[in-house]
């Protein structure tokens, strides 16, 4: 399916297949949270009601063109990592970058939004900017540890070649199993990857009004939500193909998938947040150390 | 025939901008036409020059032996660089000096430093070597001091580091020259793998100190920032992008050319513990350290400046590995480094220009009225922060992967690490110049002219090509590696073939093309936008008008203050030059008594001193 006609139905296609499941992974969490909370919560495919409304909307204000290009690069970004991402039965980009030019271009979106941010000239978002930097020194600086000790221990960077790897011996070889530290390591950094509570201080409703969505709406923040949605799936995928052994058919994709996503709603569902230096404290304390150690065995074996 | 042209432009050029000097008052065209053709013609011999490589040219006679210059692949590397980012610079510069009065010499002491660079990337010999660091440290002395009355006391602490590598260089050239009896370099690297360990780690930490500090490597940084940030901006890109990177040569150069790197891992304990580790363990330090300082940095020429010094720590940690992917990349870096270094500052010094004013707490929302600097400023940080498409992501992923695969996670780590610290400090440096809200007073500044636009777009186009096609500069990179005794790189036009997995650069951005264009899609689908005003915004209920500052930029990064404060303040480096400035200062007032300035007192001195001589005498007697 990597090459010829099956590669191009793939690359028209998988944008559509990657929103649908993220739609479906948004109303899931929506919905176990609000069962959580015991109310009935919204429908299934809310999440894509909600984009129609919002790219239907009249009323579309504007900052300038960088507050516009800044969409661009939001959803063109989201969409190039999610290229180079391997999935079941799609991993032709992978061959052309590997895990380290995955982070680099999963920066994409971030800088595109920072910029556009900024041009909003709203104190509240430049504050979420602010913030959402910062915690890349806390879960980012993790979940990249706990990257180059697997890769290390591989004698590869191709998130590709880890996946096949972690597949070769059925669950005895998945990335969590293997190494367990560097797997709940991720974990934790995974839970500030997604913004989720308690990490998820660069939203912070009520606090700094909603931070980088402050002065979006409209097509504006129906794009956020495109990107967001998207977001979703890419980096429950990049932890599943590090840590779960990736998957082989799209049933084990989606049952990994939407287990995963559940993991992380439980915890949202049941935590506050965090203040920004407290976030950091935490993750250079519990889950930055943890991981330092799991490297460290893979160093004290590989001997 | 073009080496010589190298190394004899430069000095004419000196001559005549000397010479000239006088007319910067009141005919500035004539200084700047002349550095102008002065600068076209060296960027000229520079190109032409690269088939000349391996012919030797023989100087005048020296303490028995003639001065050798000749180009090599890797000095050829550097010649191009220094000759390219000096057109640009003067290109600005005819822009940006207004009252060239004040600057009566900046075109002839350009023109003598690139004089210095020039002849240390060429010298074949050690002796030829020294002469030429010497001519180059006090050039850039001299380079440093255009600007205002701070350039000046900024420049000496510069003097009092350049004047220590000095020093320590000469104790290695002498040690060197006593020990093999000649200043050939062939000579002395034949020589040198004969030495017993004790007087190889003398000589090499005496020819290598020098150089860590000329490429302001932790701990011996504290000299660039203060220096590079007072000078004339045009200046600090300069400076900031090449200058430093001579003592990256010099590191390449006397570690892979003349001790080789089997010498350097013989230091130490183990094939884990040894020099090159040591080095490693610096590069990080000089990686995170001045890239978490500049975080806090309210100057945008401070905030650059310690990035400069960050940056080198890249260069060295790949440089440092010593493996394929790892020299690359540091070589690379260099390059990389260059563009997007002086694109940045370039953009600073177009809003310098029309505002007069580098605070970063003073600027805002200038993205509409200097369009250019914007994306100068939006390319150069998406490069420094390795970003693809730009350059600068290329060099850095050579340099995660060699250390990744090369078995040094937390060096990898720690290389991570200050790439976040660099995102965070270049988001703060574009929000709070071009972005967020437009101060009133800034309502009427205006893109500035084509003299100064056309470095910015030069590098623009260079920085996003190099980062697209890395394989233009990759090609003479692999020159350079087989040189040094590397393995070449497999490079192809879009990155590198490897078998741990490629890099493919023109597939990642053609890519990122076609999704931006879905974006666009996406964006065009929705319906029509309206452009609002500034003040036309969130302000829960409130009313903003133009009075009234609506911005965030002061304590940018308010939770890393807060968690890091104690530790910036006592940083260690800092209070060790605070104690010894201290120490210098209290010496100075004991000394300065003697000297009371009364004819009296020195009379008295004499007869003491006599005294003392007559007494002696009688004693020897």
């Amino acid at each position: 399916m990597n090459s010829g006609l099956g590669l191009i139905v793939w690359i028209i296609a998988y944008p559509f297949v990657s929103f649908s499941l993220g739609v479906l992974l948004g109303g899931y969490g929506r919905k176990l949270t609000a069962r959580i909370q015991r109310r009935v919560g919204p429908s299934w495919i809310q999440p894509f009601y909600d984009v129609v409304k919002l790219m239907s909307k009249k009323t579309n204000v504007s900052h300038g063109y960088m507050h516009d290009v800044a969409m661009m690069m939001l959803v063109g970004g989201t969409l190039l990592t999610m290229y180079f991402v391997p999935v079941p039965g799609f991993h032709y980009f992978s061959q052309f970058g590997d895990y380290i030019v995955i982070m680099y271009i999963m920066l994409v979106p971030p800088l595109g939004m920072a910029l556009g941010v900024g041009q909003t000239a709203n104190p509240n978002g430049s504050i979420g900017i602010a913030r959402a930097l910062q915690m890349l020194a806390g879960y980012e600086v993790t979940f990249v540890l706990t990257f180059i000790g697997f890769a290390m221990k591989a004698g590869t960077t191709s998130m590709y070649d880890l996946m096949m790897l972690q597949q070769s011996g059925g669950v005895a070889t998945w990335g969590i199993v293997t190494n367990p530290l560097l797997g709940i390591a991720a974990l934790f950094a995974l839970q500030g990857m997604m913004n989720e509570k308690p990490f998820e201080v660069i939203v912070a409703p009520h606090e700094i009004a909603t931070g980088p969505m402050t002065e979006m709406g409209g097509k504006y923040l129906g794009m956020m939500f495109i990107q967001h949605l998207i977001n979703l799936v890419v980096e429950l995928t990049i932890y599943m193909n590090l840590f779960l052994g990736g998957a082989l058919n799209w049933f084990e994709y989606i049952v990994k998938l939407f287990t995963l996503f559940t993991l992380v709603l439980v915890v949202n569902a049941v935590y506050g947040r965090f203040r920004t230096d407290s976030a950091l404290r935490f993750f250079w304390k519990l889950p930055l150390p943890m991981a330092a150690l799991g490297v460290i065995f893979i160093m004290w074996n590989g001997k | 025939m073009y080496t010589q042209a190298l190394l004899f432009l430069p000095l004419i050029g000196f001559g005549l901008s000397a010479i000239l000097m006088g007319t910067a008052r009141r005919h500035q065209a004539i200084l700047k036409t002349v550095a102008l053709i002065g600068f076209l013609a060296i960027a000229a011999a520079a190109a032409l020059a690269g088939p000349e490589a391996g012919s030797l040219l023989q100087g005048p006679t020296l303490f028995g032996s003639p001065l050798i210059f000749g180009l090599t692949d890797l000095s050829w590397y550097f010649v191009l660089m220094v000759s390219g980012i000096t057109l640009l610079t003067v290109f600005f510069s005819i822009g940006a000096l207004r009252d060239s009065g004040s600057y009566p010499m900046y075109y002839a002491w350009l023109f003598a430093k690139v004089f210095g660079m020039f002849g240390v990337v060429l010298a074949r010999d050690l002796l030829s070597f020294f002469i030429m660091w010497e001519i180059m440290s006090w050039a850039t002395y001299f380079v440093m001091q255009q600007g205002r009355e701070e350039a000046r006391t900024a420049a000496l602490g510069y003097l009092v580091y350049a004047i220590v590598a000095g020093m320590v260089l000469l104790g290695g050239v002498i040690m060197l020259r006593q020990s093999t009896g000649s200043f050939d370099f062939d000579v002395i690297s034949k020589a040198i793998k004969g030495y017993d360990l004790a007087t190889t780690v003398v000589a090499l930490v005496l020819i290598l100190v020098p150089m860590l500090i000329e490429s302001a490597v932790y701990p011996v940084h504290g000299w660039l920032p203060d220096s590079y940030a007072s000078t004339e901006t045009s200046i600090t890109a300069y400076l900031s992008s090449i200058s430093t990177r001579i003592g990256v040569y010099g590191v390449v150069f006397f570690v892979f050319v003349i001790f080789g790197v089997k010498v350097v891992d013989s230091i130490g304990f183990s094939s884990h513990l040894n020099l090159r580790s040591i080095l490693l363990v610096l590069a990080a330090l000089t990686a995170v350290l001045p890239t978490y300082t500049a975080l806090f940095q309210h100057d945008a020429k401070r905030l650059v400046t310690w990035h400069s010094i960050g940056q080198g720590g890249y260069m060295l940690l790949g440089l440092a590995t010593a493996s394929t992917l790892g020299t690359a990349g540091g070589l690379f870096h260099i390059f990389n480094h260059l563009t997007y270094v002086s694109l940045i500052v370039f953009s600073i010094a177009a809003v310098e220009y029309r505002t007069g004013t580098t605070n970063l707490n003073k600027l805002g929302g200038l993205i509409t009225k200097q369009p250019v600097a914007f994306l100068g400023m939006l390319f150069g940080i998406i490069g420094l922060a390795g970003i693809p498409p730009m350059n600068g992501f290329v060099s850095k992923w050579f340099i995660y992967r060699s250390l990744i695969l090369g078995g040094y996670p937390f060096i990898a780590l720690a290389a991570f690490i200050a790439t976040v610290g660099t995102i965070m400090s270049v988001y703060k440096l574009i929000h709070n110049m071009f972005l967020g809200q437009l101060p009133e007073r800034y309502d009427n500044v205006k893109e500035v002219g084509f003299w100064m636009q056309v470095p910015i777009l030069v590098l623009m186009a260079v920085v996003l090509v190099t980062g697209v096609c890395p394989g233009l500069i990759l090609q003479w990179i692999a020159k350079i590696q087989t040189s040094l005794g590397v393995i070449p790189i497999a490079y192809t036009l879009g990155g590198v073939a490897s078998s741990a997995g490629d890099l493919n650069m023109m597939v990642v951005t053609s890519v990122f093309g076609i999704t931006f264009l879905v974006g666009a899609l996406i964006f065009l689908i929705g319906g029509k936008r309206r452009i609002v005003s500034q003040y036309d915004n969130y302000a829960a209920g409130h009313f903003l008008s133009k009075d009234v500052p609506y911005n965030f930029n002061y304590h940018f990064y308010s939770a890393f203050e807060h968690i890091f404060n104690s530790l910036y303040q006592a940083e260690p480096v800092k209070t060790t030059e605070r104690n010894l400035g201290r120490l210098v200062r209290i010496t100075g007032d004991y000394i300065r008594r003697f000297f009371t300035g009364q004819i009296n007192t020195y009379a008295a001195y004499y007869v003491a001193a006599i005294i003392v001589v007559l007494v002696v005498l009688k004693g020897v007697l």
